[in-house]
């Protein structure tokens, strides 16, 4: 049973006048485990692609499965609810609340789910512990370094123990010493907590850590190998 | 689920500038409201107080409904004690009290001068009128006033002025101010009394304005309605104290209701205070609004959220003003047409004041959060 499946899906946007159509008909299956990374030239859709398989955007046509759940049938609050339990979402920009510390950020998303504080809590400091930030957690995000400002969002993406987590470009905004510690702690994440993840960047170095890299390009995914790029299987 | 309540108090010390000019808007909008329900309040207080069960007015058919204008002839107490049986008498005194009550200029020694209220009473009247306490000072004697304590208020001059000891001028003649009293909040407090007497020599008048009755216990005032209709050359209209002042409350029922215009516009002046707070606080947060929905919180949490965060404003306006209003407000004097009174900021004050600081919070923060929840999540979260 394969964690996240994209049937025939198709989206499209009006601009103007014109009528973009990033995702024409997309299949995709991704296996528990699995850390995927989706590459493409700006513009084709890879941010659509996230924010439909994460439920804050709606198909045009086609069925995207997450976890077991069909969340293209869902209604906006539901999605939301399922969100809060299955999905995390790691952004380019951190997006913390900035009257929030450290702490507090992470917590969150564990505020929706039915649990005791004790339980709470204990996630809290687990997922500040897997991110290495423990000794921060009284500190508000503009005491932090941008990379801890990262490691701080990703920690309140996995918190909750979502099956999957989608991460837009999450190394975008990073220098290369801290992009390439946040790839290590993606990867970690990923083989430790056997985390499925789903990872947009534009950068074929971060790309590589994943164990399975595709291509987005007019519309179409196609499966890349890192060896021979550009080289392609059906996606 | 909802999102904490910290986050609602520490986003309005995100811009505190902002937030602290709102917080005094909204908590001069709110003692405005208490300033204006205060006056109603006291002002339907003072006419409730004022009327007495027991006390039957009996005054000119001719006057409409103000004591001023009403002239009755000087036999009428007799006429009334004589004919009726449910008039209070104790150790042979009839408790009956024969009043004139006029509006007169009244200058004060310190050149101060207002229009001010003046009753002539006989001993009786305290019988009748058993609200009235002496504070200070004497019963009026022969040239003397007693003043209410509210009666500098009436005249516009400085309280000093009706001190005792002090003399004043009215009706063309000079009086000696011989004491205090209060009258339990009664319209009583803001008058001038003295004899009845003095009062008819010095206006020049041997009629009355009005004679006031203690009925007995379970006494009837249709006897005494009846008595006026038989005697129609008397023109005489009795009526109960209570359903006099009942209809003077129907009297100011136009200022009532433009007290009560005021108390809106000025609470639609707040709501727009507090939406123009809002609006700056959310729109600078369209993003992170976005990411708690990406998250999982629900439009509606986040939509509670955000009024919590104007209602914790208001909140806090509504104390600072209540605050305020009780120290600053309670208890003040006001001058009014028929009299002086003190506005009451009362626990119907306070309630009203405060739902009209949580209606500004509630509806100055609706249209800003539902502005910007109204954005899909996917494009709300590439906003800057
Ligand atoms: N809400 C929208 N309304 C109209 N057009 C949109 C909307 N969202 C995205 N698009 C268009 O759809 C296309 C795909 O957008 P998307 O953000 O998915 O691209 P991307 O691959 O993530 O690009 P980048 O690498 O620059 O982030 C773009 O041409 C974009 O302009
Ligand atoms: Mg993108």
């Amino acid at each position: 049973m394969p964690v996240v499946e994209l049937q025939d899906v198709c989206k499209s946007f009006r601009k103007g006048g014109e009528i973009i159509q990033p995702l024409r008909h997309v299949d995709l299956r991704i296996e528990s485990g699995e850390f995927v990374s989706l590459m493409g030239p700006s513009g084709t859709g890879k941010s659509t692609l996230l924010n439909l398989v994460s439920g804050i955007d709606q198909v045009d046509s086609g069925r995207i499965v997450v976890d077991g759940t069909e969340v293209t049938t869902l209604s906006r609050s539901r999605l939301a609810d399922w969100r809060a339990r299955s999905i995390g979402y790691i952004f380019q920009t951190h997006q913390l609340i900035p009257v929030l510390t450290a702490y507090e950020n992470v917590e969150l998303p564990t505020l929706l789910l039915k649990q005791s504080a004790t339980e709470r809590h204990r996630r809290v400091d687990l997922a500040l512990e897997a991110v290495g930030l423990a000794d921060r957690a009284a500190h508000y995000p503009r005491q932090l370094s941008g990379g801890q400002e990262q490691r701080v969002g990703i920690a309140r993406a996995i918190v909750s123990h979502p099956r999957v987590v989608v991460a837009d470009e999450p190394t975008g905004s990073l220098d290369t010493d801290t992009s390439e510690q946040i790839q290590e702690l993606l990867q970690r994440l990923n083989q430790e907590l056997d985390i499925t993840m789903l990872m947009v960047t534009h950068d074929a170095d971060v790309a590589a850590i994943a164990s399975r890299r595709l291509l987005l390009d007019h519309g179409k995914l196609l499966e890349t190998d890192l060896n021979e790029p550009g080289k392609t299987a059906a996606g | 689920m909802l999102l904490p309540w910290e986050y609602g108090v520490r986003n309005l010390f995100r811009r505190p500038i902002r937030s602290l000019l709102t917080l005094a808007a909204l908590a001069t909008v709110i003692m405005l409201v208490f300033l204006m329900v205060g006056f109603i309040r006291g002002l339907e207080q003072s006419l409730v107080i004022s009327g007495d069960p027991d006390v039957v007015l009996v005054y000119s058919v001719n006057s409409e409904e103000s004591l001023e204008n009403s002239a009755i002839a000087a036999r009428t107490p007799e006429l009334l004690t004589s004919s009726l049986s449910g008039i209070v008498q104790r150790f042979g005194v009839t408790h009956i009290s024969p009043e004139m009550y006029l509006a007169a200029r009244v200058r004060t020694q310190d050149g101060h001068s207002g229009f001010g209220l003046v009753r002539g009473v006989k001993q009786t009247a305290p019988l009748v009128r058993r609200s009235v306490r002496l504070l200070e000072g004497q019963w009026p004697g022969p040239g003397e006033v007693m003043a209410g304590q509210l009666a500098s208020t009436k005249l516009g001059t400085p309280v000093e002025s009706l001190d005792i000891g002090r003399t004043i001028e009215m009706e063309g003649q000079a009086w000696r101010v011989s004491g205090t009293f209060a009258a339990g909040g009664s319209g009583y407090e803001s008058e001038l009394w003295c004899n009845l007497g003095d009062l008819q020599t010095a206006a020049k008048r041997q009629d009355l304005s009005l004679v006031a009755a203690l009925l007995e216990p379970g006494a009837s005032v249709a006897e005494i309605q009846l008595f006026c209709k038989q005697r129609n050359d008397l023109e005489l209209r009795a009526i109960r104290e209570t359903d006099y002042y009942a209809s003077l409350q129907q009297y100011y029922r136009p200022v009532r209701m433009l007290a009560w215009v005021v108390v809106t516009l000025v609470a639609a002046a707040g709501v727009f205070a507090g939406m123009n707070m809002m609006y700056g606080a959310v729109s600078g947060r369209i993003r992170e609004l976005a990411m708690l929905q990406a998250i999982g919180y629900r439009r509606r949490a986040i939509l509670t959220s955000l009024v919590q965060e104007g209602v914790i404003l208001a909140a806090a306006a509504s104390l600072l003003a209540g605050a305020i209003a009780l120290v600053f407000i309670n208890g003040l004097a006001v001058r009014f047409t028929m009299g002086a009174f003190v506005l009451r900021v009362d626990g119907v004050a306070i309630l009203i004041g405060c739902a009209v600081g949580l209606t500004i919070g509630v509806l100055g923060a609706l249209p800003p959060a539902l502005k910007a929840l109204r954005q899909p999540v996917a494009t709300a979260l590439k906003a800057v």
